[in-house]
């Protein structure tokens, strides 16, 4: 076991050390001089160059890396272009919306798919089973910004049960924080729980196939003992890759979804900074999502072990 | 006393019938051996007696279980019963067992599912009943799991499970078929054991007459969803009543006939000092890695005309030594030679010496590009021609080949999933004949066959073997068809070999320990027959 | 080769026309791609005329779909819009395929190998990027437009078909056919073109399908946030991000765009599904 977790270890180590020299190469490449782009075109030459001092932009670009990465690990991503504020700061502030509602909507996709699934494939070819099936088919082919805005449409503008955007701040209560996070989660949430409710549902049927099944039936279980004692635990081994990708894909979902309505997270951020070329904090936002999405691959994989045992041995 | 009592049982799944009315007895302490090739029927009466039928199944007739209908109760009861009352064995014993959960648990789930007794006393018992499968709590404790178990270990599991409340019957389904032979005859003796001592009825369910042979009191032999012949085991095997049945037995005991002797002292195939090793996981993190040596210093040579045999159990070496006769594999150490010149995997070979070795594998469903007409699949060592051949010579000589084998030139244009196993096996024999080589490897060639249908292909290759002066690599677990067939035989064990001789030999005065214990547990009608004699 | 398939061919032919999600599937996004391509030749309206005396007005006879906040019909700029998705989600789906198949087939015919471990570790780290974050990675250099988006979805799916390809040919790997193939003196590269890519072509036509409608779905989100394609452009996602401040004053401008997009897409994993089912019944999730 412990050698199947150093062996994770190093793989997370050496993801993260590639996937920052690949955003840092990246942003290598592109044309322009910050420095000079902010101060505008007839700022004074010496001017600029004071200003790319503060910024860090002189040096060599190995140097610069391991300045960028020294810096992350201290926890100073540098100052933000565009605001002049340290970036670590711009950044803690949005992620106090963006990761909870990422969780919020894991947690309520994974609950749904779950049930959804396990209901299907226990009444396999059922009423149940069918009406799971179909809404699950449309569920993946929603756009999850388009359902965000039927929800907006149906929840807030006609019943208005909820506000259209915005957030409350946590300094409103957890209650009212909550609120303004539920409609964007169920946005998220739901074309996430379709693809995953599937994936319960077939590898279920899957392990309801197994000859082991036949073996826990044999010894006098019954159909739905089997089900939960036998058949659950195996299927959940594939489910649990999927939750993992889901991760990328709700993170990434956030992005958008906070431009739906209005939140003040990592997604409106990058997105401001994008078109104002802030590109250290397009940097920095980039790599702390790569990051979030190696580190769950990383649990993933420790949580692979714990319910797989032939895993604990292998590296 | 009648255990269970099966009376006039018809079976059908969604219309076809696979049961028409068979009847039998099963008394307690005995062991009833229900035989029959492959579609008689003999796995879906152990499931019938179960109720455990897939879906779109009609069951009529009735199960007596103790004077009990089995057929007349519901979901709820049947669960009562499975388990409690019959237990059952399966074939495949490395996926019988749910992977994510211990050993310990899942027998004790027997106990603590019918509700007889807490989680503690469950374990208990699960403890006294692994102990008494032969799993002793030093090296086999409650909390492994199926993956750090071999096949015949996980078979006892198994046993384990379904005997744990003492059931009055035990269903096994082909409980040897996957395993070794010595193996099988441990799992073979542990059951009789266990018939013994409990006074359960045993209903033993096999393709092979010879491991029933030496354990049935009755046999029941099926075909096509009948029971063509019943009564007790020493009756049948000394006069057996049906054609059938005699044929069965004459099958498993078949020797084709042989040619005189056409072996020349010209040898085709030398193997000098062989070794194959494997990289295995780093013991530690920062320690090298481990090799593991498959092939450990294999000599032999087969001659021209010659038949020989390979013999060994799973893992001891046998197929990785067959790829590296075929240059497919590298080799760390030794020779190998075909007619003078060295097989090599890392050089390519010159085409000629590939020419001289084909092969023949064990599934006939696997062998086959499913994809491909039978023609491009038997045309398809030509790529070793130097010069490819017209469309009609190469039509031709596939023709002519598939005719060698007992198919019909026709049969090119067809595709393989309309042929049975056997005929596939013909075809495969016809691709290794196509570009006439001087050895043909067969690799458990005839092991996945019906012994009817075995005993056909066998008769075929012998028949070859003397037309064309063919040598054959015979390599097989199955002692009695490598001694039907084979001229010199190896004994492989742990990647060496231990034994070496002519076929006869080697079977009427082994040397080595572990040639008389192979030989001593394959399971053979005869022997079997006089030991019961004696008893 | 195609007069060798013929035999089983019309009998695989007859089991999709069986299947009635591939039916359905087909239909609707056939749907789709004729509108797109009519729109090439012809749309009810011009959509680089701006009306706006026509603005915003709900569907009628002789706007079926209503009018944008600039008076330009929503109907046309819907068969426009398939155009952009449609384009986008097949050259996309093209590179994945183009360089995700032969990369996976490659990890395989050396598996174990210096390459294989290469391959498959790059492709563990292409996935540690959402597809998101990568087009917002190629649009911060390069800027937005629609064939940044083209790219980054690309990208995304190169290690999709990489891995699927290698999962498929590893199994195949271990047939005995394939031992046949290489003791008739084949070599890897050969064996993997002859062998192995007709036997996992039904694996990578249903991935194809879905990764398609994947790839429309991601178009749209880049749209919607500015990155992918530009005025004057008409992409369904742009409409819906046009649309959203508009929603509760008319929401059929937001509302057709979306259909479309549900629609196609829904058309997509239906054929996909159907597809699955007639061609592998291995790969048959228990359907009745």
């Amino acid at each position: 076991m412990l050698r199947y977790a150093i062996g994770r270890l190093v793989t997370l180590a050496v993801s993260l050390l590639v996937a920052s020299l690949v955003i840092f190469g990246v942003l290598q490449i592109v044309p322009g001089d910050p420095a000079s782009y902010m101060l505008g075109m007839n700022a004074a030459e010496d001017t600029v160059a004071a200003l790319r001092e503060e910024l860090g932009l002189t040096g060599s670009a190995p140097a610069r890396y391991l300045d960028w990465v020294a810096g992350m690990l201290r926890g100073d991503f540098g100052i933000s272009y565009t605001y002049r504020t340290p970036v670590s700061e711009l950044v803690a502030e949005r992620l106090w919306v963006s990761l909870p509602l990422t969780i919020y909507a894991l947690i309520l996709s994974t609950t749904i798919a779950l049930f959804a699934g396990v209901l299907a494939a226990s009444r396999q070819g059922s009423a149940a089973d069918l009406g799971v099936m179909g809404v699950t088919q449309l569920g993946i082919s929603v756009p999850n910004f388009w359902f965000a805005m039927l929800l907006v449409l149906v929840f807030a503008v006609s019943l208005r049960w909820f506000s259209a955007g915005g957030f409350a701040g946590w300094e409103a209560g957890p209650f009212a924080a909550l609120k303004s996070l539920t409609l964007p989660a169920i946005a998220l949430a739901l074309p996430q729980a379709s693809i995953l409710a599937r994936i319960v549902r077939s590898s279920l049927l899957d392990s309801l196939q197994e000859d082991f099944m036949r073996t826990a039936r044999a010894k006098g279980l019954s159909r739905r003992q089997a089900l939960w004692r036998h058949a659950l635990p195996n299927a959940m081994i594939p489910v649990l890759t999927i939750v993992g990708l889901q991760f990328s894909f709700l993170i990434a979902g956030a992005v958008i979804i906070e431009n739906v309505f209005f939140l003040p997270g990592l997604g409106r951020l990058i997105f401001q900074a994008i078109t104002q070329r802030d590109l250290i904090v397009v940097e920095s936002v980039v790599m702390l999502l790569v990051f979030a999405v190696i580190v769950v691959t990383f649990l993933v994989d420790l949580a692979y072990a714990w319910v797989d045992p032939r895993l604990r041995r292998r590296t | 006393m009648t255990l269970l009592s099966v009376e006039d049982l018809t079976l059908s799944i969604n219309g076809s019938p696979i049961l028409n009315g068979i009847s039998f007895d099963l008394q307690a302490g005995n062991v009833l051996g229900v035989i029959g090739e492959s579609g008689s029927g003999k796995s879906m009466t152990a499931y019938s007696v179960m109720h455990l039928l897939p879906g779109g199944s009609e069951l009529n007739g009735s199960i007596r279980l103790k004077g009990h209908d089995l057929t007349r109760l519901d979901e709820a009861a049947l669960c009562g019963v499975r388990g409690a009352q019959i237990g059952m064995v399966f074939q495949e014993p490395m996926t019988a067992l749910n992977p994510v959960r211990t050993i310990g648990d899942q027998v004790a789930e027997t106990v603590e599912v019918h509700g007889r007794g807490t989680r503690r006393e469950a374990l208990q018992v699960a403890r006294r009943t692994l102990d008494r499968v032969g799993l002793p709590a030093d090296r086999f404790p409650l909390d492994r799991y199926p993956h750090e178990l071999s096949g015949g270990q996980r078979q006892r599991v198994v046993i384990a499970m379904a005997i744990a409340l003492q059931p009055a019957v035990l269903i096994a389904d082909e409980p040897t078929t996957a395993l070794d032979v010595t193996t099988q005859a441990q799992i073979l003796d542990l059951l009789r054991g266990l018939v013994d001592a409990d006074g359960m009825g045993l209903l033993m369910i096999s393709h092979d007459l010879g491991v029933v042979a030496g354990m049935a009191d009755r046999l029941a032999i099926m075909r096509r969803g009948d029971i063509v012949e019943a009564g007790p085991a020493d009756e049948i095997f000394e006069a057996p009543a049906h054609a059938y049945t005699r044929a069965l037995i004459e099958a498993s005991g078949h020797h084709p006939p042989r040619g005189p002797d056409r072996t020349r002292e010209v040898p085709l195939l030398e193997v000098r000092d062989v070794v194959r090793t494997y990289r295995t996981p780093r013991p530690t993190f920062l320690a090298p890695p481990g090799h593991f040596r498959a092939v450990d210093g294999v000599s032999f040579s087969v001659r021209r005309g010659e038949n020989v045999g390979l013999v060994g159990e799973s893992g001891c070496g046998k197929s990785t030594l067959t790829r590296a006769i075929l240059g497919l594999d590298p080799i760390q150490g030794g020779e190998i030679r075909v007619a003078g010149n060295v097989v090599d995997a890392d050089r390519r070979m010159a085409r000629a010496d590939r020419r001289r070795m084909q092969v023949v594998f064990q599934d006939p469903y696997g062998s086959f590009n499913p994809r491909h007409r039978v023609e491009r699949l038997v045309a398809e060592p030509f790529h070793l021609l130097d010069e490819p051949l017209s469309a009609g010579e190469r039509r031709r000589r596939v023709g002519a080949a598939l005719d060698r084998v007992g198919l019909s030139a026709a049969d090119a244009d067809r595709y393989i999933h309309e042929f049975s196993g056997g005929q596939r096996q013909r075809i495969a024999i016809a691709r290794a004949l196509i570009i006439e080589p001087d050895l043909i490897l067969l690799d458990e060639a005839v092991s996945a066959l019906d012994v009817s249908i075995r005993a056909q292909i066998l008769d075929l290759l012998a028949d070859l073997s003397r037309r064309l002066n063919l040598s054959y690599l015979f390599i097989s677990h199955d002692l009695s068809v490598v001694r039907a067939v084979t001229d010199r035989v190896l004994i492989m064990r742990a990647g060496r070999i231990v034994e070496e001789g002519a076929t006869e030999t080697v079977f009427r005065n082994p040397q080595h320990a572990y040639t008389r214990q192979l030989i001593a547990s394959s399971p053979d009608i005869d022997s079997a027959l006089a030991q019961r004699k004696i008893s | 080769m195609s007069e060798a398939d013929l035999p089983r061919a019309p009998s695989r032919f007859v089991a999709l026309l069986g299947t009635r999600s591939f039916v359905v599937g087909v239909l609707l996004s056939a749907v789709f791609l004729v509108g797109g391509l009519i729109s090439l030749v012809w749309t009810p309206y011009d959509v680089t005329v701006l009306a706006i005396a026509d603005r915003l007005r709900p569907p009628s006879p002789s706007h079926w779909f209503g009018t944008d906040q600039f008076g330009r019909d929503v109907l046309s700029m819907v068969m426009v819009g398939a155009r952009t998705s449609i384009a986008v989600g097949l050259i996309a789906v093209g590179i994945g395929v183009a360089l995700g198949v032969p990369l996976g087939l490659a990890a395989a015919a050396l598996r174990g190998g210096f390459l294989d471990d290469v391959i498959m570790r790059t492709n563990d780290l292409i996935f540690a990027f959402p597809s998101l974050v990568i087009a917002i990675l190629i649009t911060a250099v390069f800027g937005p437009g629609a064939v940044n988006a083209i790219i980054a979805i690309g990208i995304f799916n190169i290690p999709v078909f990489a891995r699927l390809a290698r999962g498929a040919a590893l199994s195949l790997w271990t047939r005995d056919f394939l031992l046949a193939a290489r003791v008739a003196g084949k070599g890897p590269a050969r064996i993997s073109v002859e062998h192995i890519l007709p036997n996992i072509a039904n694996l990578l036509i249903v991935q194809a399908t879905i990764q398609f409608s994947l790839g429309i779905l991601a178009e749209a989100a880049l749209s919607y946030v500015g990155l992918g394609a530009q005025p004057p452009v008409p992409s369904w996602g742009r409409m819906l991000a046009e649309s959203q401040t508009l929603i509760g004053l008319a929401p059929h401008v937001a509302l057709f765009p979306g259909f479309a997009i549900v629609l196609t897409v829904l058309g997509l994993n239906l054929t996909g599904d159907g597809l699955r089912d007639a061609l592998d019944p291995k790969l048959r999730r228990g359907r009745t």
